[in-house]
This record gives structure tokens, C-alpha cells and sequence, in this order.
């Protein structure tokens, strides 16, 4: 996999810039380009009650956002960057799958938003939409981020996030190809954590015997996908949970000082998704570390 | 687009319904009390007539704090005039606010948003070039389809692909201008689903297929229209020799969210049921309401649910399709219907009632057609609709229970209410505020790169050379001196 050209999407929310100057640390292994990408959602500018479009705001939203995106430019210009600027009306998600498709890029970074008291998640349904539809991997940068642990909170200031990457892995396909954007990082990842969780619904139906049979079947191949890091010359160490899912992983990230969490996006239909939600959705709603998803 | 927000939408509609049905009634129905029309006063008016107002005058003078605050604007009217009223009238002021809420809100955005959201399902593809004969062809389908989908529903079917096809034209002004009159307001004629103002008759106890009584007038507005718009085009075709579109790219014809037309006729089928089946009242905070219209407005919210969950993303996508018009006139109409009522008793009252000397004053079928019409040009066309209704029920039938007078008006009347509906639906065409869908084909239009006439050109251009004319004809024809 390729981090030669971003699509860096932004709302001009709190530490945007700083989440984007992380981003440049891709340049060690090859990134080029980023297109930044603001979209001003049509309803903000289009269909005033009884009114018409307007189009003076329009012009005066792209000439603020156009001005903001300039100091950006010339940030990436100073880390030998090339940048391209795009600022466009219409539905968020579909503008942004457009643009990535049309100039081709390598992958989809998107911020969070701030975790409120009540909703208690990092990434919103408009995120986790487009996470969904993305044909190509979508990072969920969470530049700053708020957690409890033990009864107190914690600010976590994500930096370097693709120094210790964890990979969460289930074996399907999309973990393959999660590994292999692993490998990639080659020279950027100092070490890769490599985690797989025997899930609850699996385990609470089995017999000693078969659970540890399952766990010695999963041990073998963790040690397989650690020879392949290993063969790639990447350093890695692997953790092997069962449980819930989504919390073990969560837990094994903070244990192991993951900088970040990469997954497969999980295979489950539309409606499975989007009702109960996916494993690699229910993390990068509930984990406070960016999270890369590969499709 | 978030499914969620449309979801949670309609189910806020639910929940608005159900605790009402669940806590039973604590109001009084003003059947058992005096007729508050008669003794209200003039001014109770005012808070309706500054919330049309409001909607006239501030997306022209203030469009930014329009767009941002026209919630809390129509919330403010609606509480000026509901709190002093609850405080006088106490249950009698309560049973309005609610009989308006159940009776006539609620459905009525139930209707519009099953509408839009079934309609916004379907996406029309394909490289269509604009001629005189495929512009022409396109208006006769959206006026057609306006009837069965709603005005606002054709609208937004046919605009993109309308405004696609006319892309290599230099003046498509005037095409848009006529798709208002055509399919954003005279195709909506035919049936109570065409356009709000009818819908909120059928409502009131107006038939269901009583409105194909005014089909002549539609057939003969539309038609002139049509021929008009024919030559309007071939002359601005024929001078500005378009360049052919770039056929490399040409996307054959075909039709997503095909589904959705077999939702729309669930629709018709619902919204028929109610007019049809008889099955017993329930109170609803005193309010007695039927059966069938209640099980009509669960119908309309699977049917609409089930449109978003079954029309893939893309379709609504592609369709630039947004929630905020609908949520807008919801908004917008909670204030327009809460401080209409005043209005309403005082008209039902008759000429016993402070508005009498419109009672008075408006007399003949050409009165109605004018004085609908011309309120309906600058205000919103269904509550002008519902105030001249009862206008005529006042007129003709005060001294009779609304079903009933309703009844005798149709069947000894039937005139005035070809007047009031024919009004109503037509003059809705003459101003961008006229009619929901005007404002939104406006904001698509000059989204899309055509632009449009101002607020008063669109009056002065359009209104008072092509429609004006072709009303005064219809007036002729079907109101003069009977």
C-alpha cells in the first residue's frame, strides 16, 4: 500500500492544523501530496426558507476557508509537500468520496470531534458513513483526546501516531490487507502490535478443550503474522486476549502504548452495520487513539 | 447524509401522537361552550398576519438571519399568541391549539414528508438535449406527475434533470420560471396528495376525487402555458443556436429508486383508505379524530421509512436530496397554523364574526378565485386555502357543524369551492413565496448556474405578462357572472 497522496479533510476544528502536521510524518516513506478538502454542507448556503441560494455567502465561506487553507499550504510547502486545495458545496460524504476518486488518493484522513459527556464517542455517524463507504483506508486522526481511566480523566495528546501502531486483528481479508499498510509503514513504525481478541459470543459456548484449542490455533497465527512483519523488518510483539471485543482491544492498545489502531474494516452487511455496528466501528467510536481503517 | 436525523424525524412525528393518545383528554371541545369566533377580536389576527408577514419579507430583506433563526421566529408568533389565549380561554383556547395540531399539522407534514421522502428516492439519469419538443415533453411529465407525487415531490424529481438537459443553453431563465408554474404549482391540481392547500380540504371532509372537478380549469392553465413556453423556447433556440452537448459522454436514460413510484401509489392507496373507510373516532386530548387517519398517518411514516432504508445512499446523493426544506416547513407551519386560528373562528363565525365585512364583501365565485388567488400569490397557498374555505363555510353554511356544511357546500355550491382551490393552487405560481417548491427549484436553479429573476422581477417578467393574463381567461370562462 501506497501513502503517496491524502485527501486531509477538515472543519477547521480545534488542533486541525496540528493533526495535519502529524500526517507530514508520512513523508519518510513517500508522501508527496495532500488535497485539502473543505466541504460547506448545501443546507448552509442552499435552500433558505422562501428565499433562494446564496451565493454571497458561498463566495465569502470559500475566500475564509481559502485564506485559512493558505497557512496550511505553506506549512506542507515547508515540509516539502505538495498541496492542493479544495473547497466545494454539497453532501459531505459524497463530495469527499468524489474528490478521492477523482485526484486518486491513497487514503482518506478525517478529524473527530470532541467527545461529549452524553454521546461518550470520538467519531460521529457522518464519519463512521463515510468509513463505511470508502474504497480505500480512512484514517480517524484524533489529534486530542479525553478519556476516563480508573475513575479520572485523562487528555491524551495522539502525537506520532504511526510509531506504534496496533493491528487488530479477526483474520478475515481486510486484516490482510490491513497487515500489509502495516508493512508499509516500514521506517516510520518503530515497533507493530499485533492483537487478536477470541470474542465473547465465540468462547461463551465452548468447552475447555475447544477454547484451548482455539487459542493455540490463534497464538499460531499471530506468530505467522509476526514472521511476516518480521521478514519485512519490522519490529513487533503480539498480545492474545479474549473477552468482549471492543474493550479488550481497547485495553491491549493502552497497555502496549499503541499510537494508533489499524483494522480491517469487518465484512457485515449494510444493515448489520449500521443497527448494531461493526467491531472496527465500535472502536474508532469508543477508542481515544486515531484509527486507521482498511477496507 | 444522516439516516438517523430523517428516522428520528419521523418518529418525533410518532411521539408527538402517541402520549396525546396514551393521557386521553383534559380540553374543551368549544361545541359544549360559546363560539369564541364570534367575540374575538380583530387583532387577534395580528400574530398570523406578522408570521406571513415574517415569511414575505425576511428571506428579501434579511435571507442570513432569516436562514438562521426562522425557527425561533415562528415559534415567537406562535407563542404570542397561544400563551395570552391559554391564559383567557383557558380549555376552549387548548382544544384549538391541539384540534389544529392533530386535525390538520400533523398529517399534513406527514403527507409532505412521505412525499418528499419517497420522491427524493428516485433518480432520473441520463444525457437528455434541451429542445423546444424535449422541454416541452419534460413539463407536460412534471405537470402530469405533480398531481400523484406533489407538487414539491415532480419538482424535485424533474429540476436536475430539467437543468442538465438545458446546461449548453445561454437563456434558461424562463425555462425554470415556467417549470414553477407548471410543475411546482398548476400539476399539483388534480388530487389532494398535488398540493398542501388541497390536501388540507380532503382533511376537512373534501373528497378525495372531488378535485378532478377542477381539472378543466388545470387542463386549460397548463395547456396555455405550454403553448407559450413552446414558443417561448423555439424563438430563444432559434437565436441562440446552441452548440450540440458533448455526446462522448452521453449517459443513457434509465430511472434508480424504481421501488419508490410502487411506495407513491401505497401513498394514494393510504391517503384514499382514509377518504374511504369509516372506523370509529378515538379522543386524542379531547380532540376526536378518526381511525382510518391515524392508521393513514402511521401508513405514510412505514411507507416513507421504508423508502429511506430500501433507496441506496447514492440515489439521494445524486440527487443533492437535503431534509432542510421539509424540516423547514415544519417549522414554519407550526407558527402558521397556531396563529391562524383566530383567523379561522373568526371566518367560521360568519357574519358574526369581526372579519365580517369579508364576509360580506366576498360573494361571488370570482371573488373567491381572486381574493384566494391573490393571497395565496404572497402567502403561503394552504392556509390561505383554509382561511377561505372558511370563508365559504361562513358564507353558506355558518350555522352548521363543519362535516356537514362541508357537505351542503359541495353538493349545492360545489363552485366556490372550484374558486377557492383553483385560486389557491394556481396563484401559488406567482411569487417564490407562494409555494414551498418555488423556493426550493430557486435555490436549485441558481445553485446549478441559472439566474434567476429578484423577488419583483419574477412578478413583473413572468406573473403579470403570462399568468395574469391566462387567470383572467380562466376567470372567464369559469367564474364570470355565476
Amino acid at each position: 500500500m501506497k501513502f503517496k497522496k491524502i485527501l486531509f479533510n477538515t472543519r477547521f476544528k480545534d488542533n486541525a492544523i496540528s493533526a495535519l502536521e502529524e500526517i507530514t510524518d508520512l513523508r519518510a516513506i513517500g508522501l508527496k501530496e495532500v488535497v485539502l478538502v473543505y466541504v460547506i454542507p448545501r443546507d448552509s448556503v442552499a435552500f433558505v426558507p422562501y428565499g433562494g441560494y446564496q451565493k454571497e455567502k458561498e463566495l465569502e465561506i470559500k475566500k475564509k476557508v481559502s485564506d485559512k487553507f493558505e497557512n496550511w499550504v505553506d506549512i506542507l510547502a515547508k515540509k516539502g509537500v505538495k498541496s492542493k486545495i479544495q473547497i466545494e458545496v454539497g453532501m459531505p460524504n459524497a463530495v469527499i468520496l468524489s474528490i478521492a476518486e477523482k485526484e486518486k488518493v491513497d487514503i482518506i484522513v478525517a478529524g473527530s470531534k470532541k467527545r461529549s459527556l452524553l454521546e461518550k464517542v470520538y467519531v460521529g455517524t457522518h464519519l463512521l458513513d463515510l468509513a463505511r463507504r470508502s474504497p480505500i483506508p480512512i484514517l480517524m486522526n484524533k489529534y486530542l483526546a479525553e478519556y476516563e481511566k480508573d475513575g479520572e480523566i485523562i487528555t491524551k495528546v495522539n502525537e506520532h501516531i504511526f510509531d506504534r501502531p496496533m493491528l487488530a486483528t479477526d483474520w478475515s481479508c481486510p486484516s490482510e490487507n490491513a497487515l500489509e499498510a502495516l508493512i508499509s509503514l516500514k521506517g516510520l513504525a518503530s515497533k507493530i502490535i499485533v492483537a487478536h481478541n477470541i470474542g465473547f459470543k465465540i468462547t461463551k459456548a465452548m468447552s475447555p478443550d475447544q477454547f484451548k484449542e482455539i487459542k493455540k490455533e490463534s497464538r499460531k497465527r499471530l506468530e505467522e503474522y509476526q514472521n511476516r512483519l518480521k521478514d519485512a523488518g519490522i519490529d513487533s510483539e503480539t498480545s492474545l486476549t479474549s473477552g468482549r471485543t471492543v474493550p479488550e482491544l481497547i485495553n491491549v492498545s493502552r497497555k502496549n502504548n499503541a499510537s494508533m489502531i489499524v483494522m480491517g474494516r469487518t465484512g457485515k452487511d449494510w444493515l448489520s452495520q449500521y443497527w448494531l455496528g461493526g467491531i472496527s466501528h465500535r472502536i474508532a467510536e469508543t477508542s481515544e487513539l486515531p484509527v486507521l481503517l482498511i477496507p | 447524509m444522516k439516516i438517523d436525523r430523517k428516522i428520528i424525524f419521523g418518529l418525533f412525528l410518532i411521539a408527538l401522537v402517541i402520549p396525546a393518545i396514551v393521557f386521553g383528554s383534559d380540553t374543551e371541545s368549544p361545541t359544549n361552550h360559546m363560539n369564541i369566533g364570534e367575540i374575538l377580536p380583530l387583532w387577534s389576527c395580528i400574530p398570523f398576519g406578522f408570521m406571513l408577514l415574517s415569511i414575505a419579507l425576511f428571506p428579501l430583506l434579511a435571507p442570513n438571519f432569516w436562514h438562521h433563526h426562522f425557527g425561533k421566529i415562528s415559534f415567537f408568533w406562535a407563542a404570542l399568541l397561544a400563551i395570552p389565549g391559554l391564559a383567557i380561554f383557558r380549555g376552549i383556547a387548548l382544544y384549538e391549539i391541539l384540534h389544529i395540531i392533530i386535525i390538520d399539522y400533523i398529517p399534513f407534514i406527514i403527507l409532505l414528508w412521505s412525499l418528499y421522502a419517497v420522491s427524493g428516492g428516485i433518480l432520473l439519469r441520463g444525457t437528455l438535449v434541451g429542445t423546444p419538443v424535449v422541454n416541452t415533453c419534460m413539463l407536460i411529465i412534471g405537470t402530469l406527475l405533480a398531481s400523484w407525487m406533489g407538487t414539491t415531490g415532480a419538482a424535485m424529481l424533474m429540476i436536475r434533470p430539467f437543468l442538465r438537459a438545458n446546461s449548453h443553453r445561454k437563456n434558461r431563465t424562463f425555462m425554470v420560471v415556467f417549470f414553477i408554474f407548471l410543475i411546482a404549482n398548476v400539476g399539483g391540481a388534480l388530487t389532494p396528495l398535488g398540493d398542501p392547500p388541497l390536501f388540507l380540504g380532503f382533511l376537512h371532509g373534501v373528497p378525495f376525487f372531488w378535485t378532478l372537478n377542477i381539472a378543466p380549469h388545470m387542463i386549460l392553465v397548463a395547456g396555455l402555458l405550454l403553448i407559450i413556453y413552446f414558443f417561448m423556447d423555439s424563438y430563444h433556440y432559434r437565436r441562440e443556436k446552441p452548440s450540440p452537448i458533448n455526446l462522448n459522454k452521453k449517459v443513457p436514460f434509465g430511472i434508480e429508486g424504481k421501488h419508490n413510484f410502487l411506495l407513491i401509489a401505497a401513498i394514494v392507496g393510504a391517503v384514499l383508505m382514509s377518504g374511504i373507510a369509516d372506523w370509529g373516532e378515538v379522543s386524542i386530548f379531547g380532540v376526536h379524530t378518526s381511525v382510518q387517519d391515524l392508521v393513514r398517518n402511521g401508513l405514510l411514516l412505514m411507507i416513507g421509512t421504508l423508502s429511506i432504508v430500501t433507496t441506496n445512499i447514492t440515489v439521494y446523493e445524486e440527487n443533492n436530496f437535503s431534509w432542510a426544506p421539509i424540516i423547514e416547513v415544519a417549522y414554519l407551519f407550526i407558527g402558521i397554523f397556531i396563529t391562524m386560528i383566530p383567523c379561522l373562528l373568526i371566518l367560521k363565525a360568519g357574519s358574526k364574526g369581526a372579519l365580517a365585512f369579508i364576509i360580506n364583501s366576498v360573494q361571488d365565485p370570482v371573488h373567491f378565485f381572486w381574493i384566494t388567488g391573490v393571497f395565496s400569490s404572497f402567502l403561503d397557498n394552504a392556509p390561505t386555502y383554509l382561511t377561505f374555505f372558511n370563508t365559504a363555510l361562513g358564507s353558506y353554511c355558518a350555522s352548521l357543524p363543519e362535516s356537514a356544511a362541508i357537505a351542503y357546500l359541495i353538493a349545492e355550491h360545489p363552485i366556490y369551492l372550484e374558486a377557492i382551490s383553483t385560486g389557491a393552487v394556481f396563484f401559488g405560481a406567482c411569487s417564490y413565496i407562494g409555494n414551498a417548491p418555488n423556493f426550493m427549484v430557486r435555490s436549485i436553479a441558481e445553485e446549478a448556474g441559472t439566474p434567476m429573476p429578484s423577488f419583483f422581477g419574477y412578478i413583473i417578467k413572468y406573473t403579470l405578462l403570462i399568468l395574469i393574463p391566462v387567470y383572467i381567461l380562466v376567470t372567464f370562462i369559469f367564474f364570470w357572472g355565476r
